[in-house]
């Protein structure tokens, strides 16, 4: 084939794809603006670490976990409570911003990157993170959304952020009071100006991709109108500012020396909380995001992303990863869900700080909090969380899960809300729906240690009364080993009689020979036909 | 999909929420600024120390002070109205920082009450004499927490945590530890006339940034200027009783009149600073017993020996005090049922244990 006919064909293969790629390359550059100011924030702010190990983190961060995770909502990337821990671990070791500190950063990212590896490689370790429940995601992205507006208040009004812990709902009071009393009011104008434009565009729909990227365009402008009419010198708004010193790569090598040992033992507890943080959250977001988005990620996939990214980014002067739930609400919310609008991300942020630093540097502040606000409130949908609220069990959970995010942390979020789940779970299991009719004692539910003791006493108290007692299991769907013992004794003692009417016999004559044929017709699955056989014979 | 009317409700409804929030914003501002142009009325101890530094709107500064100690007539840069406002904004803040000596507390002393959870704090119990401790002959004191020097010695690197500290950053600090309270925005006017003030100490005093002096801060004490006998919480006890109780109270709880004047601030219980806060003897165990030496008790300073000043500090920090707000809410409520159940358990089993010690202290055993 002749070159001018090769580059027809491609160009007709792109003008195909065009509008796809488009809306894809859209989108990833409107998340590679909303992840910069995240970025910036989290590594000076919380991590205590200079500006280029956030931006590396959400460049080579969100690059890698694209190319290695296959979920199609999935955008790793620089992480609020992940920055804070490193904040909180290493204060204690070394001052803030030195190169001993940076060092040990590195060393405890990597260190909670081999940790990961193991809960990788350690198949049942990973499947512990699988007991985060619905309910317990959805509380904790309803307390984030709630959480980024409130650290966004202070940026949103030009005032420093606070950067020690306290109380988030106190802080986030006395910063909302902080705002109406000493708030720069030409902030205040730009991030109004910001939000109301983002929200009116947003109702356009073919305009609707691009909401982000007008209303930081708008409150740019009006930055720059204020600062040429009444002087930067006196509306004191703060810009993202310059990040020319950013190349492509910056490698970097972790602290391991002889002398930094004891301070590498001392902060490996807080590897392990950083490694845990990490994937709660990724294995959490992704779950809830894949299903919004229709789709099914295995999740031992996402922690050999993050485990094997996290082992990388220490070598790239960069902050650790994992999964960011608002980030992934802006891709679902875009409606675009692919890998490629997630890469181009990357690839955008690099571009823009390679090439637009100066364009960059006068993104106003104030307009990135006003973009933040806008995501945490789109997080707080109330069409997710009705129907948590029709069940009492789910709507605790649910509500723990929330102002656990409020009161404690994430991570303690996290502990909370699947401690309940379980909890809640295995009590529905210990007690199982027994009901005693003439002489036949029916069980609905386990047959386990946990509802042993119930089942006993109403069978006792039959007894008692001098009747014979007929077991039904028809409606029995587990019973475990202690279970079975005590139903042998029985058997032994010749004290009750079992029936199993899925059988279709009355199994008091003891005949516990059963044909597969038979079983094929009740339908039943495998599990439970291979169940049922263990039952028999045991009895 | 959002029919035409849903989507102009959505955008009015957050033009009208932002809208709204920028007027209240706009209100509140005006308020503030009515109050900064607003003549100052300064508490007894403020005229008083103001008058003596000769604080005064002009172009040039002399500072009688130097002027006496030295002979030395420096003129440093004047100030406007505005300053001096500032300036004895921040001098009452911290004479009276709970605002009872003001007719409208809150706007008179910038809403410090919200910032502070206990009823008794003000920084004159720490930061005594305004701020500026000095013997009869004029002679600033050792380890007295002088503001002018902890200006002038600010914006170091703060040798607990490691992070270079401008002076508003510990203020905040104090807000939330010593304080046990809230700490405000560092654009706040609370902590910006209290920078005010200490600056214009620190240029009242004629002190250099770069010089080091004795009298920031505190003298602490470690276990190494004692003669190392430990550390004894049943010793310290005995001493309390017999130096401290009389004003601080039996549990150290503070004393306040029936009138509601406050006597003597908490230095235990819920009015009293957390346990993060330097002051906690388990946290840094030589501020709190520096400050004992140095500055108690009232008119007899410098008058108990180091190891007394750290057994004093070791039995305080063992009563009941609050959580630090790092320290969760499992702690918090530990301390809050602690600080419940403990006074009338130590009320019926301490006094008896405390009258005994301090009889056996007497007879010199």
């Amino acid at each position: 084939m002749r070159a001018p006919e090769l580059a027809l064909k491609y160009r007709a293969l792109l003008g195909q794809r065009w509008p796809a790629l488009s809306r894809n390359l859209v989108v990833g550059l409107t998340l590679a603006l909303v992840t910069l100011p995240q970025a910036v924030a989290f590594s000076v702010t919380l991590a205590g670490v200079p500006p280029h190990f956030g931006i590396y983190a959400a460049i080579w961060g969100v690059f890698f976990c694209s190319l290695l995770n296959p979920s199609r909502v999935f955008h790793g990337g620089p992480n609020t409570a992940m920055s804070a821990s490193i904040g909180v671990t290493l204060l204690p070791t070394a001052p803030p911003f030195g190169a001993e500190y940076m060092g040990l950063a590195l060393t405890l990212g990597l260190m909670a990157g081999l940790i990961q590896l193991m809960f990788y490689l350690i198949r049942p370790l990973g499947r512990i993170l699988d007991l985060i429940s619905e309910p317990v995601i959805n509380g904790m992205i309803c307390g984030i959304g709630l959480i980024l507006i409130f650290r966004s208040l202070t940026t949103f009004a030009g005032l420093p952020l606070n950067t020690e812990v306290e109380w988030p709902l106190w802080i986030a009071w006395q910063s909302f009071l902080a705002v109406l009393e000493v708030g720069n009011l030409h902030a205040i104008q730009i991030g109004l100006i910001t939000l109301l434009t983002c929200v009116v565009v947003q109702q356009f729909d073919p305009l609707r991709n691009w909401a982000i990227l007008i209303g930081i365009a708008a409150g740019t402008l009006y930055s720059q109108h204020l600062n040429a009419t009444v002087g930067l010198q006196n509306t004191l708004i703060e810009q993202i500012g310059n990040l020319s010193s950013i190349g492509l790569v910056f490698p970097s090598l972790p602290l391991f020396s002889q002398e930094s040992m004891p301070d590498v033992i001392a902060i490996l507890p807080g590897a392990v909380t950083l490694a845990l943080l990490g994937l709660f959250q990724t294995v959490a977001a992704m779950r809830r995001m894949s299903r919004k988005a229709g789709g099914f990620t295995d999740s031992r996939k996402a922690i050999f992303s993050d485990a094997v990214s996290n082992c990388l980014l220490p070598f790239l002067s960069s902050l650790p990863t994992c999964a960011s739930f608002n980030r992934m609400w802006l891709v679902h919310k875009l409606g675009i869900h692919s890998r490629i609008a997630i890469a181009s991300s990357a690839l955008w942020l690099l571009l823009l700080v390679l090439f637009f630093a100066k364009a960059i540097a006068v993104i106003p502040m104030p307009a990135m909090a006003g973009i933040i606000m806008l995501l945490g409130a789109n997080m707080i949908n109330w069409e997710d969380i009705k129907p948590h609220l029709k069940s009492r069990h789910e709507a605790t959970v649910f509500v723990a899960s929330f102002l656990s995010v409020l009161f404690l942390d994430l991570f303690e979020a996290v502990l909370v809300g699947s401690a309940l789940a379980v909890a809640y779970s295995k009590w529905q299991q210990a007690h199982p729906d027994i009901s005693l009719r003439g002489d036949v004692l029916k069980i609905r539910g386990n047959l386990y240690y946990g509802s042993l003791p119930i089942i006993e006493s109403i069978y006792h108290s039959a007894l008692a009364k001098g009747q014979d007692v007929i077991i039904d299991f028809s409606e029995c769907y587990y019973i475990d080993q202690e279970g079975i013992r005590w139903l042998s004794g029985l058997k032994a003692r010749r004290q009750a009689a079992f029936v199993d009417r899925r059988t279709g016999r009355d199994r008091r004559d003891d005949e516990a020979a059963e044909t597969p044929g038979s079983d094929e017709r009740r339908g039943q699955s495998r599990r439970g036909r291979k169940q049922d056989r263990r039952r028999r014979s045991d009895i | 999909m959002n029919t035409f009317s849903e989507k102009v409700v959505k955008i009015l409804a957050v033009a009208l929420a932002g809208g709204g929030l920028y007027l209240l914003a706009a209100y509140e501002h005006g308020q503030r600024e009515s109050i900064r142009r607003a003549d100052v009325v300064l508490t007894p101890a403020c005229i008083e120390k103001l008058a003596r530094y000769g604080l005064e709107s002009g172009e040039y500064y002399q500072s009688p002070y130097v002027l006496q100690r030295t002979g030395a007539k420096l003129a440093t840069r004047g100030y406007a109205d505005d300053d001096i406002r500032a300036i004895k904004r921040g001098c009452n803040i911290i004479d009276d920082t709970q605002g009872k000596l003001a007719s409208d507390p809150d706007r008179e002393r910038w809403n410090t009450r919200r910032f502070i959870r206990g009823t008794h704090t003000a920084c004159r119990h720490c930061h005594q004499s305004v701020g500026d401790k000095q013997d009869a002959a004029g002679n600033r004191l050792v380890g007295s927490l002088n503001l002018g020097a902890s200006w002038t010695m600010a914006d170091m690197y703060d040798r607990f945590t490691g992070l270079l500290l401008p002076f508003e950053l510990r203020q905040m600090q104090c807000y939330i530890n010593s304080s046990n309270g809230y700490k405000p925005n560092i654009a706040d006017d609370v902590i910006r006339d209290v920078t005010s003030y200490s600056r214009f100490l620190s240029v009242a005093l004629d002190m250099k940034i770069a010089n080091r002096y004795d009298e920031q801060g505190i003298d602490e004490i470690p276990a190494s200027a004692t003669p190392k006998q430990g550390d004894d919480y049943v010793r310290g006890e005995a001493i309390y009783r017999q130096k401290c109780e009389s004003c601080h109270g039996p549990q150290a709880f503070g004393r306040v009149d029936p009138d509601g004047r406050l006597v003597a601030p908490a230095i235990a219980g819920p009015n009293a600073w957390n346990m993060q806060s330097r002051n906690y003897f388990y946290y840094v165990s030589t501020i709190l017993p520096g400050f004992i030496c140095r500055n108690m008790p009232l008119g007899q300073e410098n008058t108990l020996p180091n190891q007394e000043c750290r057994d004093i500090a070791y039995y305080l920090s063992n009563l009941p005090r609050p959580a630090g707000d790092r320290q969760g809410p499992i702690i918090a409520l530990r301390q809050q049922v602690l600080m419940k159940v403990l006074p009338p358990l130590l009320r019926a089993t301490g006094s008896a244990r405390g009258k005994a010690a301090a009889a056996k202290s007497d007879s010199g055993e």
